[in-house]
């Protein structure tokens, strides 16, 4: 077992390597110029050279990645001038808040998706299975964005039930943190819900297809116990659907926080894409790619080690 | 155990010789899928929505004489139900059941152009890895991956706001984020026929391998990626509504669903059923075009 894993962490650098130079080329090699927002109106073309390598632009494409790899890896993002700050300090604090909201969106998404793909895996072809399949594609084709601001016109500008934005400060208590998050996460994990709905459904109907299922009803079991057993190797299809739940929960971040002012990933991405702030972008869309691949390499795992055949294969 | 392949054989030979001479042909494998689509009721009127969106698209200059980007200023924020203005109006006094018509070319151009692009590049990439293998898929199927180690609405983000705001912007990096996942079905839909008898026959003909791939591989891949392709443009219609809603799409003053619900959003204390009507386009056409998907799976009978 533990030589598979090593292989799976093993596949996983040469991941890592190709997504950090999609990103540093998408920002070096694409049209516009890094320069721009940097010099001066009546800067001459001598001091556009001065900065350009003072930059370190003039260099070879390779040894500019290199370094950029080696300061990255260091937690060196750049300094931002727009934000006139150091983006790994903007990183660090927007990653806990996104981390906060994308963990609660995923326990909640996932809870319910898995009860109710359960459900309609269990009572296949009933009224409940239709509800929750219908449901599922409702909820795979509505915009979050715009579910977001349903919610926003309803529980906030109609009824004033619920804060329209922003992030609670745990200083005015749980509620009032809880109060900011409950749209957000209903908006967000509403696609979660429908994919692991869906996801679970199928795996249930087909688990319960196996000869072993018959076995067990013909030793007496109740059905709930026969559930049991069914829906425990059932998971294996769940599982690997929850790791890229979470990571689309952090690309659709930046839908959700913009609209509810959640500070995260996703509003540092938005307000630094209008200010055209490309060194954010970089650097966050690296993080939050870099968080997918190690949270997917995570489940696989998990999966390594939670099936027995490759535990017998030791 | 010969004899017996031979009775069935021979029973077999005897019935393809009944029924060439049967009145009614046998249907085809596309009549066969038309005839199961056409009893398919939800697909049915998921296509019928679809087509009233892209008539009222279409002809949305013969079906209200309002302009889509000039407004009235006194006439602005209108609810829903107001004189002359069948769904209010917007911030800025437009029509907006007008600026909606208008803005379904862009939302729907926006949503089925990249899925084209895509599925032609990724099933040219795909069916050539599939039927080539070794190295050449090697290569082309790993960096294939490097895409899936992103979100995708990340990674269309993160080029657009590269490239700079614009429509075209958009439809490229949405073509580039689907290009990955369809050449890996049309890989993987190569793969299972390339050892196919009739591929052999093809190659004792003395076909070439880009004779090959254009006269049987692709004729035999063609479901698998259609029906892929087809449930890939409901996502990507919230998708490209996602990126205008972003700044990333169109440019004001030009309608656009998404990008329409993005400037509503700081009405919606004032009039707020207005400034959630365009949300509602996006969803009724995402959501035809996945029930759409449905039926046609089903129909041409092609399994996940």
């Amino acid at each position: 077992m533990a030589t598979i894993i090593g292989r799976r962490v093993a596949m996983a650098i040469p991941t890592l390597f190709g997504v950090s130079i999609l990103i540093w080329l998408l920002l070096s090699i694409l049209p516009g110029d890094p320069l721009a927002f940097l010099l001066p109106q009546d800067a001459t073309p001598a001091d556009r050279e001065q900065l350009s390598a003072d930059l370190g632009l003039d260099r070879p494409l390779v040894v500019r990645y290199v370094s950029w790899v080696g300061d990255v890896m260091t937690g060196d993002f750049g300094y931002s001038p727009f934000r006139r700050r150091d983006v790994s300090e903007l990183i660090a604090t927007a990653w806990t808040n996104t981390a906060i909201l994308a963990g609660v969106s995923a326990v909640f998404g996932l809870t319910i998706g898995v009860a109710a793909g359960t459900l309609a895996g269990v009572y296949r072809g009933s009224l409940i299975d239709r509800a929750v399949t219908g449901l599922a594609i409702v909820g795979l084709s509505v915009p979050s964005f715009w579910i977001g601001i349903l919610l926003l016109i309803l529980f906030s500008a109609q009824w004033g039930l619920l804060p329209a934005g922003g992030i609670g400060s745990l200083e005015d208590g749980y509620l009032d943190y809880a109060k900011h998050l409950v749209m957000p996460v209903i908006a967000g994990s509403l696609i979660t819900i429908a994919i692991t709905a869906r996801v679970t459904r199928a795996s249930i109907v087909e688990t319960y297809q196996l000869e072993f299922v018959d076995l067990l009803r013909a030793k007496g079991l109740r059905e709930y116990q026969v559930l049991l057993h069914v829906s425990k190797n059932a998971m294996s299809p769940v599982l690997t659907t929850a790791g890229l739940q979470i990571g689309y929960l952090l690309g659709g971040s930046v839908l959700i926080e913009t609209i509810f002012s959640w500070p995260g990933l996703g509003q540092l991405v938005f307000n630094a894409i209008s200010a055209r702030d490309l060194l954010v972008v970089q650097a966050t869309t690296l993080v939050i790619a870099v968080t997918f691949v190690l949270l997917n390499l995570a489940v696989d795992i998990l999966q390594i080690a939670f099936d027995p055949r490759q535990k017998a294969a030791g | 155990m010969a004899t017996d392949a031979m009775t069935t054989d021979a029973a077999a030979l005897a019935r393809q010789w009944m029924d060439a001479d049967a009145p009614a042909s046998p249907e085809s494998y596309l009549q066969a899928g038309r005839r199961r689509f056409l009893r398919n009721r939800v697909g049915l009127a998921a296509l019928g929505v679809l087509g009233l969106l892209v008539v009222t698209a279409v002809a949305a200059p013969v079906l209200t004489t309002y302009d889509p980007n000039v407004g009235v200023p006194a006439d602005r924020l209108l609810p829903i139900g107001a004189d002359g203005h069948l769904v209010g109006t917007d911030e800025q006094g437009r029509d907006m059941l007008t600026r909606l018509f208008y803005g379904g070319r862009l939302s729907l151009i926006a949503g089925l152009t990249p899925v084209l692009i895509a599925t032609v590049i990724g099933t040219f990439l795909g069916s050539i890895a599939g039927y080539l293998g070794g190295w050449v898929a090697a290569i082309v199927m790993r960096t294939m991956d490097m895409f899936y180690a992103f979100p995708a609405v990340l990674l269309a983000i993160a080029i657009s706001a590269s490239l700079g705001p614009g429509l075209v912007n958009v439809i490229i990096s949405m073509t580039i984020i689907y290009i990955a996942p369809i050449a890996r079905v049309a890989e993987a839909a190569t793969r299972k026929i390339v050892t196919a008898e009739f591929i052999e026959a093809a190659r004792l003909t003395g076909a070439g391998t880009p004779r090959i791939i254009a006269t049987q591989v692709l004729a035999n891949i063609f479901s698998p990626i259609f029906v892929y392709a087809s449930g890939l443009v409901g996502l990507s219609i919230v998708i490209a509504a996602s990126l205008s809603f972003l700044g990333l799409g169109v440019k004001p003053p030009d309608a656009e669903w998404g990008f329409m619900l993005n400037s509503l959003r700081g009405t919606i204390y004032v009039n707020p059923w207005v400034a959630a009507l365009p949300g509602l386009f996006i969803f009724a056409t995402s959501i035809s075009f996945n029930m759409l998907a449905d039926a046609l799976r089903d129909a041409l009978d092609v399994k996940d």
